[in-house]
């Protein structure tokens, strides 16, 4: 079982990236659990969301202390020490940003860089990376195809949205920059 | 066509809020109330979604608060109709007064009571404390460990109620913000499927129904002798629904393919010297870590309640007789007690099992995470008292202060 | 009797055209212009109106309390906090349900004023598609003669007691109904025993406006017992209530007002007080204050009748 912490702010659809990615595990038979950390949701304010993926059903309900993966939609939070909080070695991390500097950290084994807001200006005219990050995360973790997360995508969108809604994914498939640290 | 021939549903990653208004929708019911409060309000959001996309036909009411809400589908199910509201929390103690009358009038009705804390001390966070505070209100109380057992029991909860030999409402339970907002993959089943398991509803002799002409009355005066009557055929239906929710859970699992073990889930229960008693959310993190316990020897078990009221203490009796010793966790409190509130109910048949010894735990009020090392803590400390060890009789997991403070 | 007066009461009983479904012999205090409504009302509308009803004084008749005189209505019982959402729950289901019928919610003035007015408004804003009768007697009357909102000022009750440093009630009353009207639902009216024509008439406009939706009745229905007046005098009670303009009688139909009785040379509102005892102690300044409150309702009342243009109101009710 990976588990997964996304931090970012409200209004870049955090929620919704972890949402979109249990959908897409079980669209390939595995099993995925996400859902918020508790407070008041304000756009611009801190907002974290869990997930977990696995190819078992999926039975804890706590909160995520010990991530394998963090992703982190907000640049503004690549260094904030919360972000870091409680990775195990040999840990992931996914970061949007359009600095491709790599971070150092004790725990950290890996790490895609992605400028999620670039790509999610040109392709829906609007700063929501969130699933521009999807496709990033199903290349970084390497847990996932781009399939089933561009078919997750069709719970989420409909017509024109959903079709650039799929190239932002695909494109954060693509694009993300991989790097072993 | 060959039912077993088909899919029997379709996995759709949804909330717990979203599955509780989709078995809702699947229920097909009459009249819906409905009034926001967090963590309940995306309940009534997709009913009222679903009620503008003409998916559900129903008469949805947009009451001014939760006291018109239980009032309106009281009022609509003693006149014949199936109901369906959703509340939490302070809804909950708003309609309090209607809700004694609901059960009172013995009206069907299904309401989905998403756990909230209701302190004074503002939390707008997960406990079962508003559940607690409404127990002997004459309702059956369900309570849901997953997103698809929310779903599950929703469709459950209708057979129950609506059951000619039962008529008392029922409210499912599930934990505010850990399911209200869990997204997870749910088996959403196909409506016809739906139809058939609540078709056995149609062909039961029909309840007395308040219409026009009918010169029929309902909510009268019983002072004269009637109401000891009707108090104990009250108390009588509750405990025919502890027989009838097996036989609900054992059809259901026929039809859907899932069943739970009926009032009680046990979790390898069998060869346990140890067991954890739990209910809602928190059974999936304790079932984890028993999976773990067991690894290294411990032979520990749960037994999940998805009845609470009437109490099922038949079956708990039953699954826990002779374990060594048992360790009951409660998201809430009851004042006037030190142990929480399923703890001093399971006490009071401490003679009838055969020697365990019990514990209470507190613990996940307020939000508070049950985490993996809290049920480690639990389970440890259980065995302990099954080693014959000096352990104390209640433990606030998560605020170890309390075993310092003398009072306790 | 004159020829005239004759006619006027063949007209009211033309309007009874079904049976009475009261027993003989309720428990109602004798003189009570409750017990009055009571059986006028399904006389009216008919006996295959539902009925709901609260804890009040109509409670022991309407919900068989006194089982050895009840009545053959359909009824409902509800609590006083949530009457007229109980009341929207039945006319909704059998909306659905494809039922023929008129719900009747019939309370007090402490239920559609006091305790229950949030749901009562909230039924009125989502224009529900029945009738909501308030029968006013200025207090609670079954628990023993309270205040309530809509108690007049200076009226005495075991509430506001005469004393010392209290002139009864301080406060001015409630105009429930105009707040009803101000809804702008299908039908808002006023109406008192003393004038049983009216009355009847507004019964049967509400019954035809519930199908449109949302209709409320304000009977001003005096109490013997609270008020302390003589049990004859309850017929007489109203008629100077009307005659004062303490009591308007109007209606609105979609919140456009009309009167429906005006009074050419109205009474000093002491013409209406002398017959209660709960009036007793007020002094000729008490007096005036309540005169003043009068004058200044009317007055607003002639104001908004004489405006010109219609509220356009949706037909139908929610959902």
């Amino acid at each position: 079982m990976s588990e997964v912490r996304f931090h970012g702010r409200g209004g870049q659809g955090v929620v919704t990236t972890s949402k979109i990615l249990a959908n897409a595990f079980a669209r390939t038979g595995q099993f995925g659990a996400s859902f918020p950390m508790f407070g008041f949701e304000r756009r611009g304010a801190p907002v974290t969301a869990f997930g977990r993926f696995s190819d078992k059903p999926v039975r804890e309900k706590t909160q995520i202390y010990n991530p394998d993966i963090i992703v982190v939609l907000d640049p503004s939070q690549r260094n904030s020490e919360l972000v870091f909080q409680g990775l195990l070695p040999g840990g992931m991390m996914l970061l949007n940003d359009s600095d491709n500097t790599i971070i150092s950290h004790d725990n950290l084994k890996k790490m895609g860089i992605i400028d999620a807001n670039k790509i999610a200006v040109e392709e829906i005219g609007l700063v929501i990376p969130n699933t521009v990050v999807v496709g990033a995360f199903a290349r970084m973790s390497g847990l996932l195809d781009i399939e089933p997360c561009c078919d997750a995508l069709q719970d989420y969108f409909s017509g024109k949205k959903l079709t650039a809604n799929i190239v932002c994914a695909k494109r954060g498939f693509e694009e993300v920059e991989l790097f072993d640290l | 066509m060959n039912t077993k021939a088909r899919e029997k549903s379709q996995i759709k990653v949804i909330t717990g809020n979203a599955a509780a208004a989709i078995a809702a929708k699947l229920a097909r019911p009459d009249v819906v109330a409905a009034y926001p409060i967090t963590p309940q309000t995306e309940i009534i959001e997709q009913i009222s979604q679903f009620h503008a996309n003409g998916e559900m036909d129903c008469e949805l009411i947009t009451v001014e608060g939760e006291n018109s809400a239980m009032n309106a589908v009281t009022a609509a199910c003693l006149a014949g109709g199936r109901v369906f509201t959703a509340t939490s929390s302070w809804g909950l103690a708003f309609m309090y007064d209607a809700v004694l009358a609901t059960a009172g009038a013995r009206a069907p009705v299904v309401m989905v009571n998403v756990n909230r804390e209701t302190p004074g001390i503002i939390a707008v966070s997960s406990g079962q404390q508003d559940m607690i505070s409404t127990r002997d209100a004459g309702w059956i109380f369900l309570i849901a460990e997953d997103c698809q057992e929310v779903l599950d029991l929703v469709l459950q909860a209708y057979r129950l109620a609506e059951d000619y030999d039962i008529q008392v409402p029922v409210m499912v339970h599930y934990d505010g913000f850990y399911l209200s907002y869990l997204s997870e993959g749910v088996n959403v089943p196909f409506q016809e499927d739906v139809d058939q398991f609540l078709s056995v509803l149609k062909d039961q002799p029909e309840r007395t129904k308040l219409l026009p002409g009918s010169g029929l009355g309902c909510g009268s005066h019983g002072i004269l002798g009637g109401y000891m009557e009707l108090r104990y055929k009250h108390v009588s239906a509750m405990e025919r629904a502890k027989a009838k929710f097996n036989e609900i859970d054992k059809e259901y699992e026929a039809i859907f393919g899932r069943g739970y073990g009926g009032l009680v889930e046990e979790y390898r229960m069998a060869d346990a010297d140890v067991v954890l008693v739990g209910s809602g959310s928190m059974c999936g993190t304790i079932k984890t870590v028993i999976d773990t316990k067991r690894e290294a020897g411990v032979k520990v078990g749960l037994l999940k309640m998805r009845m609470y009221r009437p109490f099922p203490s038949e079956a708990m009796i039953a699954a826990l007789k002779g374990k060594k010793a048992i360790g009951v966790v409660d998201r809430s409190l009851c004042f006037g007690f030190k142990g929480g509130p399923i703890y001093t109910e399971l006490k009071a048949f401490e003679t009838q099992l055969g020697g365990s010894k019990m514990i209470s735990f507190i613990d996940g009020i307020a939000n508070t995470d049950i985490t993996i090392t809290n049920v480690e803590q639990m389970i440890d400390t259980t065995c302990d008292l099954a080693e014959g060890k000096d352990v104390r009789e209640v433990t606030w997991v998560s605020y170890p202060e309390a075993q310092e403070d003398g009072g306790l | 009797m004159t020829e005239k007066k004759k006619g006027k009461l063949t007209k009211v009983l033309d309007h009874l055209k079904h049976e009475d479904p009261f027993s003989k012999g309720v428990a109602f205090c004798p003189g009570c212009g409750l017990e009055l409504l009571a059986r006028f009302i399904p006389q009216v509308l008919g006996n295959d109106i539902v009925i709901t009803g609260t804890p009040s004084c109509s409670a022991p008749v309407l919900l068989g309390q006194n089982n050895q005189s009840w009545h053959k209505l359909a009824y409902y019982g509800t609590l006083m906090t949530g009457a007229a959402a109980n009341a929207t729950g039945l006319a909704r289901y059998y909306r659905k349900a494809g039922i023929d019928n008129t719900v009747v919610c019939f309370n007090g003035d402490g239920t559609a004023a006091d305790i229950g007015f949030g749901n009562l408004s909230g039924a009125a804003e989502r224009n529900e598609p029945f009738l909501y009768i308030c029968y006013d007697n200025e207090g609670y009357m079954n628990t023993g003669i309270q205040k309530s909102g809509t108690t007049p000022f200076g009226a005495t009750t075991t509430t506001t007691p005469y004393g010392k440093t209290s002139k009864g009630k301080n406060l001015r009353r409630m105009n429930l109904a105009l707040k009803m009207a101000m809804h702008k639902i299908p039908y808002a009216a006023t109406a008192t025993l003393s004038d049983l024509d009216d009355l009847a008439k507004k019964l049967l406009k509400a019954k035809e406006a519930t199908k449109r939706g949302f209709a409320f009745l304000h009977i001003f229905t005096p109490c013997t017992t609270g008020w302390g007046f003589a049990p004859e005098d309850t017929i007489e009670v109203c008629r100077r209530a009307v005659k004062t303009n303490y009591f308007p009688l109007w209606e609105a139909v979609n919140g456009k007002i009309r009167m429906t009785k005006t009074v050419k040379k109205p009474k000093p509102i002491s013409t209406y007080t002398e017959l209660s005892k709960k009036f007793v102690h007020l002094t000729k300044e008490d007096h005036q204050i309540l005169q003043d409150d009068v004058d200044y309702e009317f007055c607003m009342l002639g104001g908004l009748s004489a405006l010109e243009g219609e509220c356009q109101l949706p037909v139908s009710s929610e959902d």
